[in-house]
């Protein structure tokens, strides 16, 4: 089996995709004798494009010029292109204050209003270019992530998943934190594939992962809305990982 | 008339014979008050007065999620090796058992699926009775599906008059001799609502223009519930992964759901059926009519799951009622 040239970036984000897969430990011997990671800064020095790669594996959204101009060389020069994870999927947590004029915002964190800044919104990859597959995640599962290097040995693509967090939840025979402990959970207008983590240790589902196809989010917000949650604090809870979700 | 008694009071000796044979599973009652199929250790009582457990029975004849091919190219595509232990499970209502026997005649049919069939013959099925909440439909809805079983159990004020439904059952009943024994009750209240045959009436098609399809569309949220608690959804979806030594693979099926975007979805994209209220049609014929090789046998076995736990509160029943009067 021919091996898999890679490109692995990191943009606006916190470098956590790129960690998970650092973190199979388990499997990077077998990893390295299958894959070539010949751009990876955050592993591997030095770190420079060149060529062609079988397929780019983009973590972070966009905010800053410098960026688009990587994002586009990684483009250019790759076969397939994939987001890895929430920031890149959707724009994430970056995006939290996309609303919100930029001006002030710079203002409030640098307090003095002299100093510029060359950077824009956060957006997701897809703003810019042709995404070829999504793997979601705050951070993604370490097991997406060895299927998605071993179905690209083989030039598959991940299957998308069509089912949001609740699936995963039952299966394990949870309680459902919303409708039995009114308790706010976003699993149900989350997709799934996490095998509902938070859920089954008690803890709500933040939405980490963004939303599953067909989200019915009017019934969810009826719902929530019964439960004592109004609309406006779960859709402000929502745009924490997708600035997409509208009221 | 006279049946076979076990006096209440001897129901942990009854417990202790069971375990003698093979791991025992009975509804109990989490921490959290979710009712499960679990474990059952010695000197603990199951949860009898429990209605319905989450996941039926069905989790472990079909498990969420399983590998049921696995490859290398020395060996090409191989079948896993099923260990299975003999598994008593104990205190299913008629509408679990109902399921199971429709889940038989799916998967042991004419092309019989090895690892189900394994599974199914390392269990032993122990019934006990209970009477309907606000949720089931059993006693509303007369089936053809039978309530198979081992043994059965029908409860009465101080202990359960124990009944025979196979040979295993014939024999299982033999070693518990010590506890059983022979009583005159009144009546036969043994209610059982299912294995009244049934004959349905030529059935028109759905009729896709019905707004009801639309309306349980516009209010379902897609989570999967309401199939992932049925004892009679058995959808899967099958995926195959390669592994990192690209000399390997594994493949994989787990539970699927009819209203998922995905379920009707072909290669390229294309779907049989695009919109959830297409799904609902779907899903209403195989709960009320049956499909397939088991067309005009209603699926629904009326535990009364999917009703209890949809989010949105989604009942099929009302639609049923209509569409299936002078049915039964």
């Amino acid at each position: 089996m021919k091996r898999l040239r890679l490109a692995i970036a990191g943009l606006t984000a916190c470098s956590g995709c790129q960690l998970s897969l650092l973190n199979c430990e388990a499997e990077l011997p077998q990893l390295i004798e299958v894959v070539d990671f010949h751009y990876f800064p955050m592993a591997c020095s030095p770190a420079l494009l060149e060529g062609e790669y079988d397929a780019a594996l983009v973590e972070g959204c966009l905010s800053m010029p410098h960026e688009n101009v990587l994002l586009l060389s990684l483009r250019k020069r790759s076969r397939l292109l994939i987001a890895i994870g929430t920031c890149a999927a959707w724009g994430g947590v970056a995006a939290l204050k996309n609303g919100e004029s930029r001006k002030e915002l710079l203002q409030a964190i640098h307090v003095c209003d002299r100093i510029s800044s060359s950077g824009y919104s956060p957006q997701p990859l897809h703003a810019f270019v042709k995404v070829d597959a999504v793997i979601s995640g705050c951070p993604p599962e370490k097991e997406e992530l060895l299927r998605l290097l071993a179905g690209l040995l083989r030039g598959a693509l991940p299957a998308p998943i069509a089912y949001p967090v609740c699936t995963d939840c039952r299966m394990r025979e949870n309680l459902c934190l919303l409708t039995e402990q009114s308790r706010l959970c976003l699993g149900v207008l989350t997709l799934g594939g996490c095998g509902a983590r938070c859920p089954s240790m008690g803890v709500g589902c933040e939405g980490c992962r963004g939303p599953v196809p067909e989200a019915n989010l009017e019934e969810a917000l009826d719902i929530c809305q019964q439960k004592g949650y109004d609309r406006q604090t779960v859709i402000d809870r929502l745009r924490r990982f997708c600035p997409e979700w509208k009221s | 008339m006279s049946v076979h008694f076990i006096t209440a009071n001897r129901l942990l000796q009854l417990l202790h014979l069971l375990r003698q044979r093979g791991e025992l599973h009975a509804p109990l009652r989490g921490a959290d008050d979710v009712v499960r199929f679990a474990p059952l250790a010695a000197g603990i009582l199951p949860d009898l007065d429990a209605l319905r457990t989450l996941l039926p029975p069905k989790k472990y004849l079909l498990p969420p999620r399983e590998t049921i091919l696995t490859y290398r190219d020395d060996t090409n595509y191989q079948e896993p090796q099923v260990t299975t232990i003999p598994l008593i499970l104990f205190g299913l209502h008629p509408c679990d058992l109902a399921g199971i026997g429709y889940l038989d005649r799916i998967f042991l049919g004419e092309d019989p699926d090895p690892v189900y069939a394994s599974r199914r013959a390392a269990l032993t099925l122990i019934g006990t009775s209970c009477s309907p909440d606000q949720f089931c439909s059993c006693h509303l809805q007369p089936s053809s599906l039978s309530a198979s079983h081992d043994l059965f159990l029908q409860k009465t004020d101080d202990g359960f008059a124990v009944s025979s439904g196979s040979p295993g059952g014939d024999e299982l009943l033999g070693t518990l001799a010590e506890l059983i024994e022979e009583r005159e009750l009144a009546a036969d209240d043994t209610r059982r609502y299912f294995g009244n045959q049934r004959k349905l009436p030529p059935q028109s098609e759905l009729d896709p223009s019905l707004p009801d399809w639309q309306e349980l569309a516009e209010h379902c949220l897609g989570c999967g519930a309401c199939s992932i608690c049925c004892p009679t959804c058995y959808c899967f979806d099958v995926l195959e992964f390669g592994g990192l030594d690209g000399r390997s693979a594994e493949r994989l099926r787990h539970w699927d759901n009819c209203l998922f975007k995905s379920h009707a979805q072909v290669a390229g994209g294309a779907s049989f059926q695009k919109d959830r209220a297409q799904r609902f049609r779907y899903r209403y014929r195989h709960k009320y009519r049956g499909f397939g090789q088991l067309k005009g046998i209603p699926s629904c076995v009326g535990c009364g799951r999917c009703r209890e736990v949809c989010p949105a509160g989604l009942d099929l029943r009302p639609l049923a009622e209509r569409l299936e009067r002078g049915a039964s």
